[in-house]
């Protein structure tokens, strides 16, 4: 049992386990990007884990489950987004109420679908080229879920689109200034909406991944706090998909090692790890100027009307 | 921005300050809403909404065991919600709380069991014990987010899990009880670390006067002390507050010691009144610390509203065992409702920050 | 001052208003109907321990004519006796089932307060006159499944994914690893632990860590079937857990354990309907049913014991037993089956001399171990390899 093997495991694990937190985390970047917190992710998710599991169960067809979870989860986040944006709501609040009425929708709505197989879940496919890269292809190429592959191709386009596009100022603007965004001639509103419906469909897709691909199964509250790991895990990577990808991969690889070393450390300590080091990884980046750099959107948060600045 | 949704018809105009008649009389509205469109899911089950409110009302209101679930549910809300409003005057958004409590908790296990002190010594040094554990958890946030500019969202968030593995590695390592068998509890308490009840319920009394007292406490201080002026200045300006010469680091770390304190308290009335020893952190917390972000925030971070919103989630907390044992139906829908109810709740913000009335043409 | 005094005064009224409701519940009258309450720890769909005791719940039910069931489900410990209020007071339940360790000290209490009410909990140690407690145990049935892991197995290291290290998972583990050593003295058992009973995430990572570690027979403790999934997409066998999981991977489940509660259920309220069990005799009553008495089942799925795929691959390792001699595992199953399954056992997977992992010798030659001290155990048989918290 060489190191390799060691590394390629952790690779591939991260990966799989990574891949919905990335996803969540990818839309949550977008939506908080904008001026707008949706602590809502777990509830979106479940409803798209759910969404997912009934359409393939019914019609075989994996891909079809993932876009009806991505259509679920981003006219979930609507409510979300109607209460924080137009109803000028707490944000925290509404996105707790939004979790927790996911949540209850989906267990109620699920009764029936628990304990059944799924025997069409997404397949896995190996990336020809860049499996024969050692170590990296063996670990992250081979042999994973297609959707995993997605969402990793989606990171630099949506880092480029943040960052080097038109939509991409606009979107940050409304989220550090909307007052100055405004006067500019942006609609603020329809900007927030559109961030908000994006972290849903995400949402949407992440439990899509976990219910016919990760597990395939469905049981209520089977998305167990992943959501919640989403919110930091935004936090952790300022902002910043490509952050994003590494805080998800990272975390994942973590979560799978408590389970590998677990023969010398207690598992309650091993599994508090993650947490303790996303602390301390703030603590350490947090020095200097990086910081500056690397904070929240000003507008976090803050609903916006015309005038009230 | 309202102009997406508003027809022209209507008058939007933002009150100053609603008062608290406004708030109270649209939050009831909005409680009513909720509950009539709730009332879609109760026909959908067969249950007929009128005899499923009314079964949720005398259960949980009806009789003493359901107000003393009702009052149970209330003393861990209240002392986490009182805490939570004081937070959230500082713009603290401590999301920790039931990370706290369960320090809280922890400290109280530890004086309860290992402590040697006697009888009468007991039940106040855990209270002191627990108090300041959740003070220490909620301060370390503070720190960061003051020294370091750290988020207190995401390490309150964080620090709820790592307090949640410890009290699985007490329970599974060095505090597992020698007489539980092998499973994973704590010994229970001694007699003397017991929070006296009323009967047989759970209702903790001591621990439901403290809540009550301190919410009282912390209204004089937060209203009428300078300590408190200083704290919703660095909430509501923080600007003025520099220049004022008002400490930030002092205020927001005095802010998360009540804070994290009072949250710890929660969490020795959980072990020292309801379960007498230390257990799974979830049936410990039972995500008390999460609600009370909810009875903090419909108490508009007012710590004597506190009492009546904690009770108010009490009685739906309460009420939800009505759904699930009386009714028999799923114990999920019970989520929907609360999600309903918060929703509308929210949604009635808008009517107590805006006039809204009928143009005239 | 006012305050205190008119809280003082509210706080005596509900005092008063309290006491007047305790012993409401009136005493069972033999030959009368039953109803009876079922408080479960998860969702009945947990495809795990709450989702088999109301499959049992509903057997029952449909048997006798004279009895009524409910049940609650997602009961937290410290609502044990709040949510047995309810089924007394308003419910009208004569005799009242607790499913979780979880509600041991809750149970006792509400013996204490409704002492005419006749209960019964699952899986723990305390007992009172009015409160009995039941289990049904799969410690046999897991050396069984241990016999063929350990012929199966082509890396000797056979995975075991566990929930939480009690004594009911410690006593399996062993029993399983037993099994597995019978057979195959090179094979090694490898723990992990999720610390939850349901979280199809941690399950998933220990199986995959335990893939990655070698492993290729997986057994487990779960309210899921992830690891059975999870097995059969690295090409790994596993072992059913509690429900039936054939079908979430038939051609890698090799065997496993199922449950009938409705035994111990419908063999208790028989009893209570016929006046063998009343409020007052309870004290010393313990159900610890086995396999002799059709509590627990070895297999994958109701009446199919073995995978027929793999029955074979049995037949075909010949193993030299100490006391059988040369037999092929899938006959030394069968015996071993027949000598616990039928009544006057004459086998036992614990029968000593037993060792722990420290090389303590745990049960002396001949001895077998006490309902007691299995229900209690803290070691861990040789052959196991990982965390054991709690290890003496």
């Amino acid at each position: 049992m060489g190191w390799e093997s060691w590394l390629i495991s952790t690779f591939a694990r991260a990966l799989a386990y990574g891949t919905p937190l990335l996803l969540g985390t990818l839309g949550e970047i977008y939506a908080e990007r904008s001026g707008v917190l949706n602590l809502g992710i777990e509830g979106m998710m479940i409803m798209g884990a759910y969404a997912a599991f009934v359409v393939t169960s019914k019609t075989g067809q994996p891909w079809l489950g993932v876009i009806v979870a991505a259509a679920v989860g981003g006219v979930f986040s609507l409510i979300h987004a109607f209460a924080s944006i137009t109803l000028k709501a707490n944000q925290v609040v509404s996105g707790l109420a939004l979790t927790m009425l996911g949540l209850g929708l989906a267990g109620v709505l699920g009764r029936s679908w628990v304990g059944l197989p799924l025997f069409t879940p997404l397949t896995r496919a190996t990336v020809p080229g860049l499996s024969a890269i050692p170590i990296i292809g063996p670990g992250f190429f081979t042999r994973q879920c297609l959707l995993a592959y997605i969402a990793m191709l989606l990171v630099p386009i949506m880092w480029y689109i943040l960052f080097h596009t038109r939509i991409g100022v606009t979107i940050r603007a409304v989220g550090e200034d909307p007052a100055t965004a405004d006067s500019l001639g942006v609609n603020v509103a329809r900007v927030r909406y559109l961030c908000v419906v994006v972290g849903g469909i995400f949402a949407g897709i992440a439990g899509a991944y976990l219910s016919i691909y990760y597990r395939p199964a469905w049981t209520a509250g089977m998305t167990g706090g992943i959501g919640w790991i989403v919110i930091a895990l935004t936090i952790f990577a300022f902002w910043n998909p490509v952050y994003g990808l590494v805080g998800s991969y990272f975390f994942a690889a973590l979560y799978f090692l408590a389970y590998r070393m677990q023969m010398w450390v207690a598992p309650s300590i091993l599994k508090a790890m993650p947490y303790v080091f996303a602390i301390l990884i703030l603590i350490f980046v947090s020095r200097g100027t990086l910081q500056k750099r690397m904070g929240a959107p000003a507008a976090l948060t803050l609903p916006y009307t015309r005038g009230e600045e | 921005m309202l102009k997406v949704l508003t027809p022209k018809w209507l008058k939007i105009e933002r009150r100053p300050v609603p008062s608290g008649g406004v708030i109270f009389l649209v939050s009831i509205i909005a409680i009513v809403a909720a509950l009539l469109v709730a009332a879609i899911f109760f026909a959908a089950y067969g249950v007929s909404p009128i005899s499923a409110y009314r079964s949720i009302i005398g259960g949980a209101l009806g009789n003493w065991s359901g107000i003393s679930e009702t009052l149970r549910r209330m003393i861990p809300l209240l002392l986490c919600g009182i805490g939570l409003t004081i937070a959230f005057r500082a713009l603290f958004w401590n999301i920790g709380a039931d990370g706290q409590l369960l320090l809280g908790a922890v400290a109280a296990t530890g004086v309860a069991l290992f402590s040697g002190l006697p009888g009468p010594l007991l039940l106040p040094a855990m209270f002191f014990a627990g108090f300041s554990a959740g003070a220490l958890w909620g301060v370390i946030p503070a720190v960061l987010k003051v020294k370091l500019g750290i988020n207190d969202v995401i390490t309150t968030l964080m620090m709820n899990y790592i307090a949640l593995y410890v009290v699985l590695w007490l329970i599974h390592g060095p505090w597992r009880g020698p007489s539980m068998r092998g499973y994973a509890y704590t010994d229970m308490f001694p007699p003397a670390a017991r929070i006296p009840v009323i009967g047989q319920s759970h209702v903790h009394w001591p621990t439901l006067v403290l809540g009550i007292v301190l919410a009282v406490i912390m209204y004089i201080f937060l209203n009428r002390t300078r300590g408190g002026f200083e704290i919703r200045v660095v909430g509501e300006n923080p600007h003025a507050a520099r220049f004022s010469g008002i400490s930030e680091l002092k205020t927001i770390a005095i802010v998360m010691v009540l804070s994290g304190g009072l949250a710890g308290l929660a969490g020795v009335g959980e072990v020292a009144g309801v379960h007498y020893q230390l257990l799974d952190p979830t049936q410990i917390s039972m995500g008390y610390g999460y609600t009370a972000i909810i009875v903090a925030w419909l108490a508009r971070k007012n710590p004597l509203a506190v009492i009546i919103t904690s009770f108010f989630f009490g009685v739906l907390m309460a009420g939800g065992d009505v759904i699930k044992v009386n009714l028999g139906l799923p114990f999920q829908l019970i989520h929907v409702f609360n999600g309903l109810i918060m929703f509308f709740l929210i949604g009635s913000e808008l009517f107590m920050n805006y006039k809204i009335s009928i143009r005239r043409q | 001052m006012q305050k205190k005094i008119l809280l003082t005064a509210v706080l005596a009224v509900v005092l008063i208003a309290g006491i007047a409701v305790i012993g409401a519940a009136k005493a069972y009258v033999p030959g009368t109907p039953i109803t009876a309450g079922f408080i479960y720890v998860g969702p009945i769909g947990d495809y795990g321990w709450t989702h088999a005791h109301d499959v049992a719940r509903q057997i029952v039910a449909k048997e006798f004519p004279w009895l009524k069931t409910v049940y609650v489900e997602n009961v937290a410990a410290g609502d044990t006796v709040s949510t047995i209020d309810k089924l007394v007071n308003d419910k009208h339940c004569n005799v009242i089932f607790t499913t979780s360790f979880d509600f041991m000290n809750g149970t006792l209490a509400a013996a204490k307060k409704y002492p005419d009410v006749i209960f019964a909990h699952c899986s723990g140690f305390k007992r009172a006159p009015n409160m009995a407690t039941y289990m049904a145990d799969f410690y046999q049935v897991y050396y069984l499944n241990g016999l063929m892991a350990g012929a199966l197995t082509k890396t000797n290291k056979i995975g075991y994914v566990g929930a939480f290290p009690i004594p009911e998972l410690k006593r399996h583990i062993s029993a399983f690893t037993i099994g597995v050593r019978t057979v195959n003295p090179n094979a090694n058992v490898y723990v992990r632990w999720t610390e939850a009973w349901e979280n199809p995430a941690a399950a998933k990572e220990a199986t995959e860590a335990l893939v990655a570690e070698g492993c290729d027979v997986f057994a487990f403790t779960q309210d899921s079937p992830t690891v059975v999934q999870v097995a059969a997409a690295n090409g790994a066998l596993s072992f059913s857990h509690y429900s039936p999981m054939y079908r979430f991977a038939p051609n890698n489940v090799i065997s496993g354990e199922l449950v009938h509660w409705d035994k111990i259920y419908a063999d208790f309220l028989r009893k209570v309907y016929n006046g063998t069990y009343t409020a007052h005799n309870l004290q010393n009553v313990d159900y610890w049913w086995l396999l002799s008495q059709g509590a627990v089942e070895m297999g994958a799925k109701p009446g199919m014991p073995i995978n027929p795929i793999f029955i074979n691959k049995l037949k075909a390792t010949i193993v030299d037993d100490p006391e059988l001699g040369k037999i092929s595992v899938y006959d030394l199953i069968q015996t071993r089956l027949d000598q616990m399954a039928n009544p006057g056992i004459t086998f036992d997977p614990f029968q000593g001399p037993v060792y722990d992992r420290k090389g303590k010798l745990e049960v002396p030659a001949g001895m077998w171990m006490s309902v007691n001290s299995l229900t209690s155990m803290q070691w861990a048989v040789k052959g196991i390899i990982g965390p054991w918290p709690g290890e003496p």
